[in-house]
């Protein structure tokens, strides 16, 4: 176990391992899970899941593919049923009282799914009506803040998948829910549909909205999220605010004229390992200190720097493959850790 | 795109009027489905070809004869309705009712937006209630052109006069037609049943063509158990059994004992299945 894992893990102990113990320091929790567990067939997919996610927060759910997400999102919105184990959302045990929870919880799992020949409009209007009529000032509001008021009577089937996340976010706070839980809201955005989501999930954290956001995204959660937790293989790896699961990164970004001469030199100052190539970067182990030094010798090597910035990104990430990277079977993180790099979305790739 | 005042402190859902907000959602979605509106022309376009082509046959001195009520049909426009009653209820009608209700869970689930429905604060048996009513609804609003459709249809070609009895009395045109809107709603209970079986088809399976596959393969099997002579034990037991008993409307003085078993199997055959479906409904994982 490498030191930042046990770090983590000492922080996890600190904040207490039963969720009856971990404290929102004075706020109120807005959804617990308590030994949450999903089985299906032989595989389980929740594995005695305990999380707490506090009023307020800007709640990031982190997890490679596969981690159990996506599961545990439909366990606490009652669209699956636990084989063990209870949520509590607003108050309201779920699965038991899982109406009285879904009168606070607004959002969407997986894609967010529309009748294509109906306009945005009348779809809003359409699941708003199932619990009471929605006032259409409402419906233009809930349009108006994802952007879609231009298209408000547009198919939804000539939408695009952007367009579609978006009224998906709309419908979700069509009731004005006190926590919205989205599932992957920028997954196949473009730059710019990314950069308006996250803007409009730190806004709805401003308002005073809890938003649960499930992402695999690292520095998403890194962005936009206040606390979050980690899970793999259905379990809690670690939870905590953001800024302390993170452990300090001394990584730097170096951009230069000649990568390849520039590696070798950072490789003879820093250790082969110490440095890793990725998107035109080089990443450099290497603390404030020795910045300096290392442009004086790619200078002196004939290299010219255009770029020394610092990478905070990297601990996060560094941090995330440690945690969900140490199944037997596979090869230890820090040996593959540049290939998984690649491999894992919004990483290094 | 900005939040602005995005949670709090706008319009939110006023709670009343709930009961028909499942209701509402499911007739609007039938409306916008393009095979609502190819079965509704069905339904009205049957008479239509039923009574033309009577009144062509009935000018050709060897035309053929046709299925029950169709020989009357000729000599009285009242006909027309029930003749295309008779000619719907075995097939069509049962297709229409399995494709509708198979498609109610299933089709929501294979489009993806029955999670999204289920994240609104509705109880389970209150959506499934609502499928299962706006299937009944749909099914009576086809029922309801049909018998327009025979009327007007045979008004024109045949003209409507009182009609003759199965026991060979005459009853006045405005009885008559209370006996055929007797005949149809006998007719639409009898499509509770296949209504109910292809829900619950609907919840087991996610692909609505599977549940309308499911629900007409077992209609039809059982048509054929009861067609063999062998398989009498079954007949009081099954629904499609009765199908055919709304003709008892028409004796005089109208014969109710198969009627009123008709009525039980289908009411028992429908609550049994649609309580199956509940049951299931409201343990299913929903993970399409």
């Amino acid at each position: 176990m490498t030191q930042a894992v046990a770090e983590a893990q000492t922080l996890t102990e600190r904040a207490g391992t039963r969720p009856e113990q971990q404290s929102c320091g004075g706020r109120v929790p807005i959804l617990t899970t308590h030994a949450l567990t999903k089985q299906f067939g032989s595989l389980r997919a929740v594995d005695a899941l305990d999380m707490e996610v506090c009023r307020g927060d800007i709640f990031g759910f982190l997890g490679p593919n596969g981690a159990g997400k996506t599961t545990v999102i439909r366990l606490v919105l009652g669209l699956i049923h636990p084989t063990s184990g209870y949520a509590e959302v607003c108050g309201h045990r779920v699965p038991g009282e899982l109406q009285g929870a879904l009168r606070h919880v607004g959002g969407f799992v997986d894609d967010p799914t529309f009748y294509p020949l109906m306009s945005a409009r009348r779809n809003l209007r359409l699941l708003g009506s199932m619990t009471g009529p929605v006032s259409e000032e409402r419906i233009d509001e809930v349009l108006e803040i994802v952007g879609l008021s231009e298209r408000a009577e547009s198919r939804v089937g000539s939408f695009s998948h952007g367009m579609k996340q978006r009224l998906g976010i709309a419908q979700a706070l069509l009731h004005s829910p006190e926590l919205i839980v989205l599932d992957e809201p920028t997954s196949g955005l473009d730059p710019r549909g990314m950069k308006d989501v996250r803007e409009l999930i730190r806004e709805l954290g401003a308002a005073g909205t809890t938003v649960f956001l499930s992402s695999h995204l690292l520095h998403e959660v890194e962005q936009v999220c206040t606390r979050a937790v980690i899970i793999n293989r259905g379990k809690m790896v670690v939870q905590g605010p953001v800024s302390e699961l993170r452990p300090q990164s001394d990584a730097v970004k170096v951009l230069t004229g000649d990568q390849g001469r520039a590696a070798d030199t950072l490789r003879a100052q820093f250790g082969a390992s110490s440095v890793l190539e990725d998107e035109g970067f080089l990443i450099v182990q290497a603390d404030e200190d020795a910045v300096p030094e290392m442009v004086r010798r790619l200078v002196a090597d004939g290299v010219a720097v255009r770029a020394v910035v610092p990478a905070p990104e990297q601990g996060l990430e560094d941090f995330f493959l440690e945690l969900t990277g140490t199944d037997g079977d596979r090869p230890a993180p820090k040996k593959r850790r540049a290939g998984l790099a690649r491999l894992l979305p919004g990483g290094r790739r | 795109m900005t939040a602005g005042h995005p949670a709090h402190g706008s319009t939110g859902p006023r709670m009343h009027g709930r009961a028909w907000g499942p209701l509402r959602r499911e007739w609007i979605k039938l409306l916008f489905q393009r095979r609502s509106y190819l079965i509704w022309g069905g339904a009205f376009a049957l008479p239509f070809l039923i009574a033309l082509a009577l009144y062509l046959a009935k000018a050709d001195p060897h035309g053929g004869e046709g299925p029950l009520f169709f020989e009357r049909v000729t000599s009285n426009g009242m006909y027309v309705a029930l003749a295309a009653l008779s000619a719907l209820l075995p097939f069509l009608l049962p297709m229409a009712a399995a494709m509708v209700a198979g498609y109610m869970i299933a089709g929501e689930a294979e489009l993806g937006t029955l999670r999204i429905v289920l994240l609104r604060p509705v109880r389970r048996g209150s959506v499934l209630l609502a499928k299962w009513t706006m299937a009944i609804v749909y099914l009576a609003v086809g029922l309801v052109l049909m018998l327009a459709s025979g009327l007007l249809f045979g008004a024109i070609f045949f003209g409507l006069h009182p009609m003759i009895t199965l026991s060979g009395t005459t009853v006045s045109v405005g009885h008559g037609l209370g006996l055929i809107i007797l005949c149809c709603l006998y007719g639409l209970a009898a499509m509770a049943c296949i209504v109910s079986l292809a829900l619950l088809f609907s919840t087991i399976t996610d692909s609505s063509l599977t549940a309308l596959i499911a629900t007409i393969v077992i209609y039809i099997v059982v048509q054929v158990l009861i067609a063999f002579s062998y398989f009498d034990w079954l007949r009081p037991w099954v629904f499609p059994n009765y199908f055919l008993e709304y003709v008892s409307f028409f004796r005089d003085p109208i014969y109710w004992t198969p009627i009123l078993k008709g009525l039980a199997s289908f009411g028992a055959w429908s609550c049994g299945l649609t309580f199956v479906a509940y049951l299931l409904f409201r343990r299913k994982d929903v993970l399409s």
